[in-house]
C-alpha cells in the first residue's frame, strides 16, 4: 500500500518549466462566470436564461458540446493511431492527449448537461427506456463508453508502475473506434432530420469526424507550443509534422465536404436548404461564416500550413489556434443555419415571428457563461494536470513505447513491448 | 412498452352538479382512450369537479356557457351545447372570461380618490362608507341644484342593468344615457321606420345574403356568426360590400370595396334594377306596404350607371346583384347587421335596406328577414316615487343644441330638410345620445349637470372625442364609476365601485330576443374572490344610505315613500335576488329548475315563429299601421319620407384619408384587452393602410406613424396592407389606455376616441364614426 | 373492440380567424399565457390577388399526430408514444427536454413546457376524451371548422367527410402521414 502510494506521488511533481499558472487562472475566472450561469438556469430556468426559441430549440450550447466532444473523439483518434496502430510520433504524445481527450469530453458533457432540461433523467432512462431508433441514445451510448475508454486509458497511461502497452493499444484502438461511432451519431442527430433539409444526409455525421481530427490536431499543436512556449523540442518535432498533416489533409477534406454541401443547396434552390444556406452567404449569418468559417477554419490554417511547410512550429500552433476558433464557428453555424427557415411560415398567427422569412436567434449571455464554464473545465482541469502531473512519455526508439521516467528510475517497469503494424499505418504521417 | 387499457370511473367526475353534460357525456362514438402504463399526460383534474351552468358576460351575446369548476376554482369554460343561441359555441373571448375572476388588476375593494382627479391616488374604504358617500353626494347635488336631473347616470346593456336603473329611478334624474347610439339606434331607427320593429336575419336559410359594412366573421353576433358559415344552406351566395377586405370578405362569394358613405346608392340602384324590371313581389306589396308608387318614382334617377359613379361599383354588378337578390327573394337578405354608427346620414340607408327587403317579400317568413320573437317574463309591478324637483332630459329640453354646438352634424346637404338641426327627431328615451348629451352638459344647456354615476360604461374611451370627454367629466362635482376593473373612467373618479363578475354573482332572468327566442339568467360559479358585490346588492345599499337622508324625500309624496319602501326595497331589494328570478320566470313551469340546470330555457321547442306579422289583421307599428316606403311620421318631422340618396357635402382634402372603425373577433370594444389570454392574441393596434398609399409615403409595416385628424392626433404602428381602399385609413378601437390599471395595454397603441369627430346622425342621435377624415405620417 | 382510429378533419373555408380554438385550448390544457407556448394556432394565409380582387385563407391547425412521427422516432427516451388510437403523446415524466422532437417536428407543434418540465403539444385533449367529451378547440368553434371523429367508424361524420370530399394533408412530402385531414 505505501509502495502504490508512494507510486503515485511519483506522478505528482510541479512542472515550474510549464507556464500552466495563467491559464489555471484563467480557467478559474472562466469557471466563476460559468458557475454564474449555472446558479441562473437553478434559479430561473433554462427557458429564462437561454435565448433558444420554440423554433430554434437548439442554440450555442448544442454548438460548443459539439464544439468539444468532437475535438475529443479527434485527439482520441489521434491518440488511436499512437497506441493501437504504433503511430510513434504520436505515442509519445499520448498522455497529452488522453489528458486532454478526457478533459476536453468532460467540457463537452457540462455543455450538455446543463442544455438538457434533466440530465439525470436521461441517465437512468437511457437504461430503463431506451428508444434504439433515436440517434441521441446511440450518442449517448456511445459518449459514455468513450469517457469510460478514456478514463481507463488515463489510469493505464498514467499507470505508476508503467504502461501496460497491449492495454493501452486495445484501449486506444477502442477510443478510436467509438470515438468516431460516436461523432458520426452525434452528426446522424441532425442528420436524421427530414423536417429540416439542410440537415438532413450525410453531411454532418461526415463532416463531425474529419473537423474532429482537425481539431484535435490543432489542439495538440497548441498546447505543446504553450508547454514548451513556442519551443518545441527535437522529440516532438517529428509528431509536430505529423498532426501539420493530419490537420492539413482534414481541413482540405472539409473544404471538399463545405463546398459540396453549400453547392448542392444552392443548386437549383432546394427550398428550406437554400434558405439556410443563404443565411450564411448572404443572410444573418454571413459575418460568421464567412469571416468565422471560411477564413478562420479553413483559409487561414491551411494557408498558414501550406505557406509554413513545416518550417516553424510555432506557425502550426498559431494556425492551430485560428482552426480552433474556426471550427466553433463550423459548429454554431450549421446548427443554427439548420434552424433559421422556420417549419411554418411567420404569417399573421401562426405564433411564428420572421424576419425575411427567417427565424432569428442569438445566444444569450447565460448561454456564454455556460460556455465559459465548458472552457473553465477546461483550462483549470487540463493546466492543472501540466502543473502537477508528469505529462511526458521519454521514448528510447522509434518503435517502442517506452517507460515512464519512474519506472527507469526504479528500473522495474514492465515489460518493454514493441507496438504492432506500426511501420505500415505510420509512415504516410511522418 | 405496455398499453393498458384504463378504464375511466363514472364516479370520477360525479361532482356533476349539472345534467347539461351527461348527456353528452357518454356518447356512442367516443370511447376510452388507452394510454401509457407511466405517468398519465394531462389528467383529468382531480378534486371535486362540477359543471354549472350560466351565461356569458364577455359581450353583448350572451352565449350558454358551462364552468368547469375544480375544488372552488373555475378552470375552464365551456361552451354550452345545447343553448339555442349560441348555438354551442364559445369566442375566444368567452373563453378567456375564466381568467377575469383571477385577475391581478381587478377592482377588489371600493376606492376612495385621495389625491387629483386621474393622479391615481386611492384609499380603500368600506362598503358601509362607499354607499353613505354615495348617497350624501347625490344628496348635496339634489340640494344644491334644486333638480335630480343634475345628477347624469351612463350604463351599458347587462342583465344588472335593471338594478341599476333602481338606483336611477330612486333618485330621480331622467338624465340616463346608454350605448346604442354608440352602436345600432339608427340602425333601429331605419328598419322600424319601416317594418315598425328592428329585425333579425334568417342567415340559416337563406339562399342569398348581402352585407354592408358588417363584419360578421369577426364582430360575433351568436347566432348569425354560427349560421352564416356552420349552417349556410347548399349554394348560399354572400355579397359583402365593405372598404375593407375583412375576414367575412374572405369568406364571400364577391366583396365589393364600396366608397365609404355610398352602399345607399348600390341598394337604391338594385331597387331601380328590380322595379323596372318587374321582378319585385307585387302580391306582397300590395298586400302589406304603403307608398309603393312614390318609391318607384324615386328610384327612377337612380340607375346602375349613377350608381356606379357613386359607390365605384361597376353598374353590371349591381344589375347583377339585384336580379340575384330578387330571384332568391323570399329568401333573400339584406342583412341588418348590428352596429350603424357610420354616417350622419344613417337612418336613411338603413331605411333604404329595409325597402329592399320589404320590396321582394324578404319579410317574416323562413330565409328572409324575420321580426324578434321574446318569451314573456313576469315583470316585478313596481312604481318609483314621482319627485318634483326632476327637469326633463337634457337633450330634450336643450334649445338649439345641434346647430350651434354640433356644426359637425351637419355634412349633409339636405340640411332643413334631411336632418333634423334642433335635436334628435327620433331619440329613444332611456338611451339618450352621447354626443348631443355631451354637448349640452359642456354647455349646461338647458340646467349644469354636476353628477356623473356610471355603471360598466367606458365613455372616455368609446365616445368620439376624449379631449371633449374628460372636459365634461371636468365639471362634474362627482363621480361615481361602478365597474369590474379600473376603466379609463374609473381612474378619474371620486368613488370607484368594485363589481362582482358574471361568474362569482347571480344575474335576473332575461328574454334574449330573436328567431329563436330564449331565457337566459346567471348563477355563480365560483365564490367571491374579493370584496366586491353586484349591482343588485349596490342598489340595495345605496338606497337604504338614501333612505337616512331626509333631504332626498322632501320632493315626493309621503304615500309613495311608504309604497317605495314596502315595494321596492324590502320585496326586492332586501330579499334573496333568487327570488327576484323565481317570480321573473313563474310563468313557467320548470323554469327556475330549467335555468339552474341548462342555464337558459326556451318555449314551442325552441322553433321559430314566421309568419306571424303577415296574418290577417296585423298592425305594423308604423303610423299607418302598414309597411312603409313612404314614411308618414318623417314628412311630419320635416325628414325625407322616402330614403333619398344623402349626397356628402364635406369630401376628404387631399392628402386625408376617411377613418374607419371595425372589430375583432378577440375584444368586445375597450372592457377586454387587458385580458392575458385575449391580449397574447395582439397586443397592440395597428393602422391599416393601402400598399400603394403607404409606398408614396415610404411608410412600411411596423413603421411608427402619426394619424392626425383635427380633434387629435395618435401615434401607432403601421400595418402596410391591399385589404383596404386606398381612401380609408383603420385601426380597431381599445389601445392608447388612460388607466394604468389596464396595465397590458396601458399606453399601447392608439386610441380611437381620441381622434374621431364627434359627428351626430341627428335622427336617432347616433354618433357618426366614419365622418372622420385624417392624415398620416410618419413618425 | 375494433380499434378507433381518431381524427381530426378540417373544414378551413368555414375559418372565421377568431381564435376560439386557440383561447379555449390554453384553458383546458392549462397552456400558460406566452408568445411560445400554444398548442394550436390559427394562420392568417398570404393575402392573393391584387386589390379589389383579393383572397384570403384562414388555417387552425396543431399537432398533425403523424403516423410516422419524427418526434416519435428521435425521442430518445420514448417520451414520446403513440396510442393505439393513434394520439401522439408525451410522458412528461419521460422527458429529459433535449428538444430533438421539436427540431424534428415539421409543423413546429411543440414547445417547452416550464409548468411540465418537458416538452408539450396537442394530446387531442386526451383527458376528455376518456370522458368521452370532444378535444376543446372542436367544441369550441363557431362553425365547427373541425370535426373529430373515429376513422375507423364508417357512420363517423368524419369518415362521411373523407369519402366524399377531396383533402390534403400537410406536407404530404414528409411522409409523415398525418391522422388530421384538410378538406378542400
Amino acid at each position: 500500500m505505501a509502495i502504490r502510494i508512494e507510486k503515485i506521488r511519483s506522478l505528482i511533481r510541479i512542472n515550474r518549466d510549464v507556464p500552466a499558472l495563467p491559464f489555471i487562472i484563467a480557467g478559474c475566472l472562466l469557471l466563476a462566470l460559468g458557475l454564474v450561469g449555472v446558479v441562473r438556469v437553478f434559479v430561473q430556468g433554462h427557458e429564462a436564461v437561454y435565448g433558444v426559441t420554440r423554433q430554434v430549440p437548439w442554440g450555442l450550447l448544442i454548438a460548443t458540446y459539439a464544439y468539444f466532444v468532437i475535438i475529443s473523439t479527434g485527439l482520441a483518434f489521434i491518440g488511436g493511431l499512437g497506441h493501437a496502430f504504433g503511430v510513434a510520433s504520436f505515442a509519445k504524445m499520448s498522455r497529452r492527449i488522453v489528458m486532454l481527450a478526457f478533459v476536453v469530453l468532460l467540457a463537452g458533457f457540462t455543455q450538455i448537461g446543463m442544455e438538457l432540461g434533466h440530465p439525470f433523467r436521461l441517465m437512468y432512462l437511457l437504461l430503463l427506456s431506451p428508444h434504439f431508433s433515436a440517434p441521441i441514445v446511440w450518442m449517448g451510448l456511445f459518449y459514455t463508453v468513450e469517457l469510460v475508454i478514456l478514463g481507463l486509458e488515463l489510469i493505464v497511461i498514467f499507470y505508476p508502475s508503467g504502461v501496460n502497452h497491449r492495454l493501452a493499444a486495445i484501449l486506444g484502438f477502442l477510443g478510436l473506434l467509438v470515438g468516431v461511432i460516436a461523432t458520426s451519431n452525434l452528426g446522424f442527430v441532425f442528420g436524421s432530420l427530414s423536417a429540416r433539409p439542410f440537415y438532413h444526409g450525410i453531411y454532418f455525421p461526415v463532416f463531425l469526424v474529419i473537423s474532429g481530427i482537425a481539431g484535435g490536431a490543432a489542439l495538440l499543436m497548441v498546447v505543446y507550443n504553450i508547454v514548451y512556449k513556442l519551443k518545441i523540442p527535437e522529440t516532438y518535432k517529428g509528431a509536430m509534422k505529423s498532426l501539420e498533416r493530419l490537420m492539413g489533409l482534414s481541413v482540405g477534406v472539409m473544404i471538399l465536404l463545405l463546398v459540396w454541401k453549400v453547392l448542392s443547396s444552392l443548386y437549383s434552390q432546394p427550398g428550406d436548404a437554400y434558405a439556410a444556406v443563404m443565411t450564411l452567404i448572404a443572410g444573418p449569418l454571413a459575418p460568421e461564416f464567412w469571416i468565422g468559417e471560411v477564413l478562420m477554419a479553413l483559409i487561414l490554417p491551411l494557408g498558414m500550413l501550406v505557406a509554413n511547410r513545416g518550417r516553424s512550429m510555432a506557425v502550426s500552433g498559431i494556425a492551430g489556434l485560428v482552426f480552433l476558433v474556426g471550427m466553433f464557428f463550423t459548429r454554431f453555424n450549421f446548427i443554427v443555419a439548420g434552424q433559421l427557415p422556420p417549419m411554418r411560415a411567420g404569417n399573421e398567427g401562426a405564433g411564428v415571428e420572421t424576419v425575411n422569412g427567417l427565424m432569428q436567434y442569438a445566444p444569450s449571455t447565460g448561454e456564454w457563461m455556460i460556455f465559459a464554464l465548458g472552457l473553465g473545465v477546461f483550462f483549470f482541469l487540463y493546466f492543472m494536470a501540466e502543473r502537477f502531473l508528469e505529462m511526458e512519455i521519454h521514448s528510447k526508439s522509434k518503435h517502442l513505447i517506452l517507460t515512464t521516467e519512474s519506472t527507469e528510475r526504479h528500473g522495474k517497469g514492465r515489460q518493454m513491448i514493441p507496438s504492432s503494424s506500426c511501420s505500415s499505418c505510420s509512415s504516410w504521417l511522418k | 412498452m405496455a398499453i393498458h387499457d384504463k378504464k375511466i370511473s363514472r364516479r370520477k367526475f360525479l361532482g356533476l352538479s349539472t345534467g347539461a353534460l351527461a348527456g353528452m357525456m357518454f356518447s356512442p362514438g367516443l370511447s376510452t382512450l388507452v394510454r401509457a402504463g407511466s405517468g398519465p399526460v394531462d389528467p383529468v383534474p382531480a378534486g371535486s369537479r362540477q359543471f354549472i351552468a350560466s351565461n356569458c358576460a364577455m359581450c353583448v351575446n350572451k352565449c350558454g356557457i358551462i364552468g368547469e369548476v375544480v375544488d372552488g376554482k373555475l378552470r375552464k369554460i365551456n361552451p354550452n351545447k345545447k343553448h339555442l343561441k349560441s348555438r354551442g359555441m364559445l369566442c375566444a373571448k368567452g373563453n378567456a372570461g375564466a381568467a377575469l375572476p383571477y385577475s391581478s388588476d381587478r377592482l377588489k375593494t371600493p376606492l376612495l380618490r385621495t389625491g387629483e382627479r386621474g393622479e391615481g391616488k386611492w384609499k380603500e374604504i368600506s362598503w358601509d362608507e362607499a354607499f353613505k358617500y354615495v348617497a350624501r353626494n347625490l344628496a348635496d347635488l339634489k340640494k344644491e341644484y334644486k333638480n335630480r336631473s343634475t345628477v347624469a347616470f351612463a350604463s351599458t346593456e347587462g342583465f344588472q342593468e335593471e338594478f341599476y336603473y333602481y338606483l336611477v329611478n330612486s333618485f330621480g334624474s331622467l338624465n340616463t344615457v346608454r350605448h346604442p347610439t354608440l352602436c345600432l339606434s339608427s340602425n333601429i331607427q331605419g328598419w322600424s321606420s319601416v317594418f315598425g320593429v328592428y329585425p333579425d336575419a334568417d342567415l340559416k336559410n337563406a339562399e342569398f345574403v348581402i352585407m354592408l359594412g358588417s363584419d360578421r366573421a369577426q364582430a360575433l353576433i351568436t347566432p348569425d356568426s354560427v349560421d352564416f358559415q356552420r349552417y349556410k344552406p347548399k349554394g348560399q351566395k354572400l355579397i359583402v360590400l365593405d372598404p375593407r377586405f375583412t375576414e367575412t370578405g374572405a369568406k364571400a362569394d364577391r366583396w365589393y370595396p364600396v366608397k365609404p358613405r355610398t352602399d345607399q346608392a348600390f341598394v337604391l340602384a338594385m331597387m331601380h334594377v328590380i322595379i323596372n324590371e318587374n321582378r319585385y313581389d307585387k302580391t306582397f306589396v300590395e298586400t302589406y306596404t304603403h307608398g309603393f308608387e312614390q318609391l318607384r318614382e324615386m328610384v327612377q334617377e337612380y340607375t346602375p350607371q349613377w350608381a356606379e359613379g357613386k359607390c365605384e361599383i361597376p353598374a353590371a354588378e349591381i344589375v347583377k346583384t339585384a336580379r340575384e337578390f330578387a330571384d332568391h327573394a323570399p329568401r333573400s337578405v339584406i342583412y341588418p347587421g348590428r352596429r350603424s354608427s357610420f354616417y350622419t346620414h344613417e337612418v336613411y340607408v338603413r331605411q333604404t335596406y329595409a325597402i329592399l327587403a320589404a320590396i321582394c317579400g324578404c319579410w317574416d317568413t323562413k330565409g328572409g328577414v324575420v321580426p324578434k320573437s321574446s318569451i314573456d317574463l313576469d315583470a316585478h309591478n313596481i312604481v318609483f316615487p314621482f319627485f318634483m324637483e326632476t327637469r326633463e332630459r337634457m337633450d330634450k329640453e336643450a334649445t338649439n343644441l345641434l346647430k350651434d354646438v354640433v356644426p359637425s352634424a351637419v355634412q349633409c346637404p339636405m340640411i332643413g330638410t334631411g336632418l333634423p338641426t334642433d335635436s334628435c327627431a327620433f331619440l329613444s328615451e332611456k338611451d339618450g345620445s352621447w354626443i348631443s348629451f355631451r354637448e349640452a352638459v359642456l354647455n349646461d344647456n338647458p340646467y349644469p349637470v354636476r353628477g356623473f354615476v356610471c355603471f360598466k360604461q367606458n365613455p372616455v374611451q368609446a365616445v368620439p372625442n376624449t379631449a371633449k370627454t374628460l372636459e365634461m367629466l371636468k365639471k362634474m362635482e362627482f363621480i361615481c364609476v361602478i365597474d369590474q376593473q379600473m376603466s379609463d373612467t374609473a381612474w378619474y373618479a371620486d368613488i370607484v365601485l368594485p363589481h362582482t363578475t358574471y361568474l362569482e354573482g347571480w344575474d335576473p332572468a332575461h328574454s334574449l330576443s330573436g328567431i329563436w327566442p330564449v331565457v337566459a339568467f346567471r348563477q355563480p360559479m365560483i365564490e367571491k374572490m374579493f370584496n366586491t358585490k353586484t349591482m343588485f346588492e349596490i342598489a340595495g345599499g345605496v338606497i337604504h344610505e338614501m333612505l337616512k337622508i331626509d333631504s332626498l324625500w322632501d320632493d315626493i309624496d309621503p304615500a309613495d315613500l311608504t309604497t317605495f319602501k314596502k315595494d321596492i326595497v324590502e320585496d326586492v331589494l332586501d330579499k334573496p335576488i333568487q327570488d327576484f328570478i323565481r317570480h321573473q320566470v313563474k310563468s313557467h313551469p320548470g323554469g327556475w329548475e330549467q335555468l339552474l340546470k341548462e342555464g337558459f330555457f326556451t318555449t314551442e321547442g325552441g322553433r321559430p315563429r314566421y309568419g306571424y306579422t303577415r296574418k290577417p289583421g296585423f298592425r305594423f307599428k308604423t303610423k299607418t299601421g302598414r309597411i312603409e316606403f313612404f314614411n308618414e311620421r318623417y314628412k311630419s318631422a320635416g325628414l325625407f319620407p322616402l330614403p333619398k340618396y344623402c349626397e356628402p357635402e364635406v369630401l376628404p382634402e387631399k392628402g386625408e384619408y376617411r377613418f374607419l372603425v371595425g372589430r375583432t373577433a378577440w375584444n368586445t370594444h375597450t372592457s377586454t384587452q387587458n385580458n392575458p389570454y385575449l391580449w397574447e392574441i395582439q397586443k397592440e393596434n395597428a393602422l391599416w393602410i393601402h400598399t400603394d398609399e403607404a409606398g408614396k409615403m415610404g411608410i412600411r409595416s411596423g413603421d411608427e406613424v402619426i394619424v392626425k385628424s383635427h380633434i387629435g392626433a395618435q401615434r401607432i404602428k403601421a400595418y402596410v396592407t391591399e385589404k383596404i381602399r386606398p381612401d380609408c385609413l383603420f385601426y380597431v378601437n381599445g389601445w392608447g389606455r388612460h388607466s394604468p390599471w389596464m396595465s397590458r395595454v396601458y399606453k399601447t397603441g392608439a386610441s380611437e376616441a381620441e381622434i374621431l369627430d364627434d359627428v351626430l346622425d341627428s335622427i336617432s342621435g347616433s354618433a357618426c364614426m366614419h365622418e372622420t377624415f385624417v392624415t398620416v405620417t410618419k413618425a | 373492440m375494433r380499434q378507433k382510429r381518431y381524427t381530426i378533419v378540417f373544414d378551413t373555408q368555414k375559418c372565421l380567424n377568431c381564435k376560439a380554438c386557440t383561447v379555449a385550448c390554453k384553458f383546458e390544457n392549462e397552456v400558460p399565457v406566452g408568445d411560445d407556448t400554444y398548442r394550436i394556432w390559427v394562420t392568417e394565409q398570404p393575402l392573393q390577388g391584387r386589390f379589389p380582387h383579393l383572397h384570403q385563407a384562414f388555417q387552425p391547425s396543431q399537432c398533425q399526430h403523424c403516423e410516422n412521427a419524427p418526434c416519435e422516432h428521435v425521442c430518445p427516451t420514448k417520451a414520446t408514444y403513440r396510442t393505439p388510437e393513434g394520439v401522439v403523446l408525451v410522458d412528461y415524466k419521460k422527458c429529459i427536454l433535449c428538444k430533438a422532437c421539436m427540431a424534428a417536428c415539421p409543423y413546429d407543434a411543440r414547445f417547452v413546457s416550464e409548468h411540465h418540465g418537458a416538452v408539450e403539444k396537442c394530446t387531442l385533449c386526451a383527458h376528455r376524451l376518456e370522458e368521452g367529451r370532444e378535444p376543446a378547440c372542436v367544441e369550441t368553434c363557431p362553425t365547427r371548422v373541425r370535426e373529430f371523429g373515429d376513422l375507423n367508424d364508417p357512420d363517423s361524420e368524419v369518415y362521411r367527410l373523407l369519402i366524399s370530399r377531396s383533402h390534403y394533408r400537410l406536407k404530404s412530402e414528409k411522409n409523415t402521414r398525418p391522422r388530421l385531414y384538410y378538406l378542400i
